[in-house]
Formats: structure tokens, sequence, C-alpha cells
């Protein structure tokens, strides 16, 4: 069973069709990506699935209930994690966890240890007590997911919770994210970075102008289509004898070289590593810096859309 | 009800922990009430309920319009929005809280003028209180509606300013007008603030009966509704 399950959602401004149908299911204990560039609807998808839009066509079930027809049942196992942190500046971290604890159903006995555990779990404990408006924005958007948290929701809806922000506290949200789903919290999870991504969800989308475009596994999707590796060669000294040499190497493809910079692509790169580096030896040319780059999912959304996902 | 609770008090502490809101809720019209005291004892008294309405209609109008974009704009709205909480609670919860602020704004300010500035006041209390509900309630409606139809804090600030400074201004209660054109005059009428700063001297100074004062109490009362209505269906047909 899904703990959601998204079936042709649409979702338009005036011309503007942000969401043009969309299905997809999100199994208990799952971080489901959705990648892509900024426009492709992944905010308005979160938005739909959390009832603060509605849709123009499709619809959305949270574990049994329909989201349209019992509002009240499916909200409650939802939790969100807005964008911009939505919280109240003034109001000190815990303050604002029991307010958003009680407008999401808890008992006031209950506030006070659900706030202590969701304070542990974004680490910040110590800072309880402090104003919002004193928080670096780290802090914020670690304080942003414990609001999410307070109401022990089955399924966590997070929107680019990483965007500008120092590493230390990025790495923060990804460990966060991946306990949280250790604890079989189901988790969407929408962002533009390949790497958060491709380290993080155990099933990606892809989505691009209101469309998913591709889904499933990491390994599905790398594994999509006739995929190329690409050894970069930084050299002092290549040559364009050099460069002939290694494109007739069996299972090379192609080669490209500028300032010093050579790029061959394979089927598969490993295997005619030792031959380029014979070579490049015998050539008397130097090797400055070499790197293997496998498909990921940037370049898969290169070849998907033409485009890179940051332009 | 514990949802509306906390919806009040999250944002009465969120207005009393900020220095520049209290300042010009509070601190700003006593200053004003406390300049208009030099004035002579025959206009002093209207001019210090002048500065009473015009200030709780600047509070009420900016706040409830500026209160519901400020939270859309950070998301703490849509974050209510999606949560079990009901839309009507959360209403209920914000016009409660306005209204609270708005009257005792107007409280504070009504005990000031009396024991700090010597204004001569000895009857009329109840109705007093009733007519500011009334008024309060109007502006309230005034606020929410254009919370409903407004985009920006921007346009709120400069309607609100608008409203208030037209009605107060040209409404004849820092001057008198009964030799003015026609024109400001008209603007007297309609206008609720001078209503509010008439009804209020009338009752507090010469005890006047708050019978004589129905019609226009009706009328504010309704004004305020049908906006209230307007915003409120407004707000809730956006998300
Ligand atoms: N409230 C809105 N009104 C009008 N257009 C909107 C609104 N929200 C989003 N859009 C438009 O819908 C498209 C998708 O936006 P969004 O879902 O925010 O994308 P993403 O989160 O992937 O960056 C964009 O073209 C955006 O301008
Ligand atoms: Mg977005």
């Amino acid at each position: 069973m899904s703990i959601l399950d998204v079936k042709d959602l649409k979702k338009s401004f005036g011309k503007n069709h942000a969401v043009r149908g969309i299905s997809f299911m999100v199994a208990p204990g799952e971080i489901f990506g959705i990648l892509g560039p900024n426009g492709a609807g992944k905010s308005t998808t979160l938005s739909l699935i959390a009832g603060l839009l509605r849709p123009d066509g499709g619809r959305v079930l949270i574990g049994d209930y329909d989201l349209h027809l019992e509002p009240q049942n499916a909200k409650k196992m939802i939790g969100i994690v807005p964008q911009e942190p939505a919280l109240y500046p003034m109001l000190s971290a815990e303050e604002n966890l029991r307010f958003w604890g009680t407008i999401n159903g808890l008992r006031p006995g209950d506030l006070a240890n659900s706030v202590k555990r969701v304070l542990d779990i974004v680490g910040l404990s110590t800072r309880a007590r402090d104003r919002v408006n004193t928080f670096s924005g780290g802090m914020k958007r670690r304080l942003n997911i414990a609001a999410g948290l307070i109401h022990q929701p089955r399924l966590l809806i997070m929107d680019e919770p990483t965007v500008g922000i120092d590493p230390q506290s990025r790495n923060h949200i990804l460990e966060t994210v991946a306990n949280l789903r250790d604890n079989d919290m189901s988790i969407v999870y929408t962002s533009h970075y390949v790497e958060e991504v491709e380290h993080l969800c155990d099933r990606v989308a892809i989505m691009d102008h209101g469309h998913l475009i591709k889904e499933g596994t990491l390994t599905d999707l790398l594994s999509h289509g006739h995929r190329h590796q690409t050894l970069h060669l930084h050299l002092h000294g290549s040559s364009k004898t050099l460069q002939d040499l290694i494109a007739q190497l069996p299972g090379v493809e192609q080669v490209l070289t500028e300032n010093g910079h050579m790029r061959i692509n394979a089927v598969e790169a490993e295997p005619i590593m030792p031959n380029v580096l014979q070579l490049v030896k015998q050539s008397g040319a130097s090797i400055s810096n070499i790197r293997l780059e496998k498909p990921n999912l940037e370049s898969l959304f290169l070849q998907l859309t033409g485009r890179g996902l940051r332009d | 009800m514990q949802k509306i609770l906390a919806i009040i008090s999250v944002g009465i502490r969120q207005m009393v922990a900020d220095p520049v809101q209290m300042m010009f809720l509070l601190a700003l019209p006593i200053l004003m009430t406390w300049v208009m005291s030099f004035l002579p004892v025959d206009a002093y008294e209207m001019a210090i309920l002048g500065v009473l309405v015009m200030f709780v209609a600047l509070n009420l109008i900016t706040s409830a319009g500026g209160y519901i974009l400020e939270e859309k704009e950070t998301g703490t709205w849509q974050r209510m929005r999606a949560s079990t909480t009901s839309y009507w609670h959360i209403i209920i919860g914000y016009f409660i809280r306005l209204f609270v602020t708005g009257l005792a704004q107007a409280l504070i300010l009504l005990l000031s003028s009396k024991y700090l500035f010597g204004a001569p006041w000895q009857q009329g209390y109840w109705a007093t209180v009733l007519v500011l509900s009334i008024y309060i309630f109007a502006m309230t409606g005034v606020g929410l509606f254009l919370a409903g139809f407004v985009k920006t804090q921007g346009q709120v600030q400069a309607l609100a300013m608008g409203v208030v400074m037209v009605g107060t201004m040209l409404g004849g209660v820092f001057f008198p007008i009964d030799n003015a054109s026609p024109f400001i005059r008209g603007i007297a009428q309609i206008s609720p603030q001078s209503w509010a700063a008439t009804a209020l001297r009338d009752l507090l100074t010469a005890g006047g009966s708050l019978s004589l004062l129905m019609g226009p109490l009706l009328w504010m009362g309704g004004i305020g509704l049908v906006l209230l209505a307007g915003g409120v269906t407004k707000l809730q047909m956006e998300g």
C-alpha cells in the first residue's frame, strides 16, 4: 500500500500550465525526490498535495483518504516544510512549535514532549528559548522542519529545504532527512541539486515544464538508454596525434580537446584507462588531473531536455 | 477552542514584542492626545476623541489587512491552511485578536485622556464601550475586506491612510465644519470617524442618550458586516 498516491494532477494559473497531469506513488518509509529546474512546477505540486491549492483535475490519496473528500483525515497525516521558513520571527523556537502543535491538533498536555522531541531531531534544543529572528538562515530552516514534524505526520513534504544555506546546516538537514526515513517516515523531497537527490532519494522523478518526464530508482534512471561515461584528462603537452591515437582505441566513441582539457567519451571508461595512460606516456605529455564521470542525473536531464538544470 | 486561543495569543505576542508597532499603537497617539490637551477647552475634547478614532482606525485597517498579507508572505498563513484547523477557526481567531487589540487601544487612550490629561468625562461609560465596539467592528471589516482584495503592504498602508485621513481631517473632527463647503459637510455625513467622534463626545460630555445614535450605529455595523463578509469569502476562495 502507498502512503501517497497522486493521479493525473493538473493545475494552471491562467494560461500558465504549471502542473500538467502528473501521477506518482510514494511507499511507506521511502524518500521520493522530485528533481527539476526553477519553474518546473515542484512547489505547485507540493501545494496541491498539501491541499493549499485546488487542482483543476486529478486526485490525491493520502493513506486511505482522498484529500478532497476527507481533508481532515488526510491533512492529519501530512507535515509540510515550505520553501521559505514559515515561522513567527518575534516568538521563540519553543513558542513557535507549541503554536504549530496546537494548530495541528496536539493536546496541551502533549505539547511539551512533542516540542522537546522535534527540537532534538533538528539539533536546536539549546536554542529553544531564543527568538527566531536571532537565528541564522540554516537554523530557521531546521526549525521549519521541526514545525513540520511536530504532530508526527506519516508523510513529510519538503520543498527545497537546503537552498541558500551554509554547508554545515545543509549536511545537518540531509542527515536529519535520512534519519527520519530510517524511522519509517515517508518523504517527498524537491530539489534542483543533483547531488542531494542522488545521495538521499530512494526514487526520483524528473520534472520539467509541469511534466514528470522520467521516474524510477536511481539505478533505473541512470541505466536508461545507451549512456556514456566520460574520462576527463587535463594534460600538459597534448597533441593532435595523441588525440587521434586515443580515438582509435576500441570502445572510445569520441575525443574532444580544448585548452589541454581532453574529454574521452566511451561506453565504459574504466577498461580503456590503462591504454589511454600508456599512450599519454608514450607521447611525452603529462597529466595534471584525471577524472572519471559516470552518468548522473544532471547528464540525464541534459539528455532528456537538452538543457542544464540550473540555467 | 484551543486553536482559536493559540491564534489570538500568537498574534498578540507578535505585536507586543515589536517596539515599532507598540509605538505606533500607543506611544504616538498618547503623545498626540497630550499635545491636543493644550487646545482651548471647547476644541480639545473633540480633538482628543479625534486622535482616538483616527489611531484606532489606522491600527485596525493596517493590521487586519497587513497581518494576513504578512502571514501570506512568510508562509505561516499557508501553513495554518494546510493544517487540520478549519478556515473559520483561523478567521475567528484573527477577528477576536483584532477586536481585542482595538478595544484595548481605545480604552487605554480614553483612560489616559481622562486621568492624565484631564478630560472632564463623568458618564456614559457603557454606552461608550458599545459605540467603540461597533466602530471597531466596522474598521475591522474594512481591514479584512482589504486583506481579501489588496495584494501588497504598500497598498494596504496607502488605502488605510486615505480612508482614515479623509474621514478624520475632512470629517469635522479636528476643526469645525459648520461653515464649510457642502462637499466637506457631505464627507462628514458619511465619515465613520466623524460619527464615532461625535457620538463619543455626546455620550461622554453631554450625557446623550444611546437611542438617538441607533441609526448611525446600525449603519456602521451594517457596513462593517458587509465588508467583513466580502473579505472573508474572498480570502477563503483564494485558499
Ligand atoms: N500563485 C501563482 N500564481 C501564478 N503563477 C504561479 C503561481 N505559483 C507558481 N506559478 C507559476 O507556475 C510555474 C511553476 O512554479 P513552481 O511550482 O513554483 O515551480 P518550482 O517550485 O519548480 O520552481 C511557474 O511558471 C510559476 O511562475
Ligand atoms: Mg519552488
